[in-house]
């Protein structure tokens, strides 16, 4: 029988973890976490000229519902800004409430009512408003399972301007 | 003096370890890397939603990103900060854009449909009102319909 000889073959790993070092110094430093971001998905419709936002809501809108009209079933809220931009007066339908807080608990109180038809919301902002404080009531509204909002800007006349929405 | 002879004493570490945890962590990295900046905006500070959701959107998906700054002005990579105006017309030039990429795909819309696009806005948290407005105005004009807007999940 033929003696196997054992011949070691050695393979040279250090320039390859060498290159493999190299690769991972790359990837570390241009690792960036992406910050985790969440996002509102919205259908916004072109507002229709005839819909006058801000006129009595009852003869406003065609009835989407043959019992209640859309524009009855739409809560509105306005949001009125300081000359900072900052969130000021905020009106919930006729009532005025004072700051986040008071709109969340506001909000739900008039949500849970079952005899209420509300079932989307209309956000009416000051041309200064921050984002950010817009972004705080969409959040509430999606907080209480509102999804179809709208937005409409306040203008000096109280003139309308829309975007229909569902979120 | 050692006078000793040298009896050659060869200290050879393993290092098959070290390489199987080096190419873990490259495979760790390079999975996680994301080299679509064009997207991610460092200059706009997003607003805080809890309720925001993660974005499930697919790679196919027909995205077109909006970054606007505490101005409201709209940031194009590689360009300058673009005023109001300019950042109408630059809309206006995705929509046409997009329904001739859509033509070239065989899918003509009709008159008045909406495009497929969901448009993203990233706005920052100081952006007026009345900016992120107009933008979706323009937008609406133009026709898209579907938008999202982002938000962080939790400070910081």
């Amino acid at each position: 029988m033929k003696k196997t000889k054992h011949e070691e073959v050695e393979i040279q790993i250090t320039p390859m973890l060498d290159m493999a070092f190299q690769l991972l110094t790359f990837f570390i430093m241009t690792y960036h976490p992406a910050p985790a971001e969440g996002q509102f998905s919205m259908n916004l419709l072109p507002a229709s000229p005839q819909a006058k936002l801000d006129a009595p809501a009852a003869d406003t809108s065609a009835p989407a519902d043959p019992n209640v009209p859309a524009a009855l079933r739409t809560m509105k809220t306005t949001l009125h800004a300081a000359p900072s931009g900052a969130l000021g007066r905020v009106t919930v339908g006729e009532v005025e409430v004072q700051g986040m807080d008071q709109l969340r608990a506001k909000l739900k109180e008039i949500l849970s009512d079952k005899s209420l038809p509300f079932d989307q919301a209309l956000i009416q902002a000051d041309p200064q408003l921050h984002y950010e404080d817009l972004m705080r009531v969409v959040d509430i509204y999606s907080n209480l399972n509102i999804t179809k909002i709208s937005f409409a800007q306040m203008e000096d006349g109280g003139g309308p301007g829309g975007a229909g929405g569902a979120l | 003096m050692s006078g000793s002879v040298s009896s050659e004493v060869r200290a050879e570490p393993n290092l098959t370890p070290l390489l199987d945890i080096v190419f873990q962590l490259i495979t760790f990295f390079m999975m996680v890397i994301n080299f679509s900046k064009d997207a991610y905006d460092a200059r706009v500070r997003l607003p805080v939603a809890g309720s925001a959701k993660p974005v499930d959107a697919s790679p196919h998906d027909d995205r077109l990103v909006l970054n606007l700054d505490r101005d409201g002005r709209l940031l194009v990579p590689g360009e300058v900060p673009q005023g109001t105006e300019e950042a109408i017309n630059w809309i206006k030039q995705q929509a046409r854009l997009t329904r001739i990429n859509l033509e070239f795909a065989g899918k003509k819309l009709k008159a008045g449909e909406a495009l497929p696009t969901t448009l993203v806005i990233r706005a920052d948290k100081g952006t007026p009102y009345s900016q992120f407005f107009r933008i979706v105005t323009a937008c609406q004009a133009e026709g898209f319909q579907k938008f999202a807007l982002k938000a962080m999940n939790s400070e910081g």
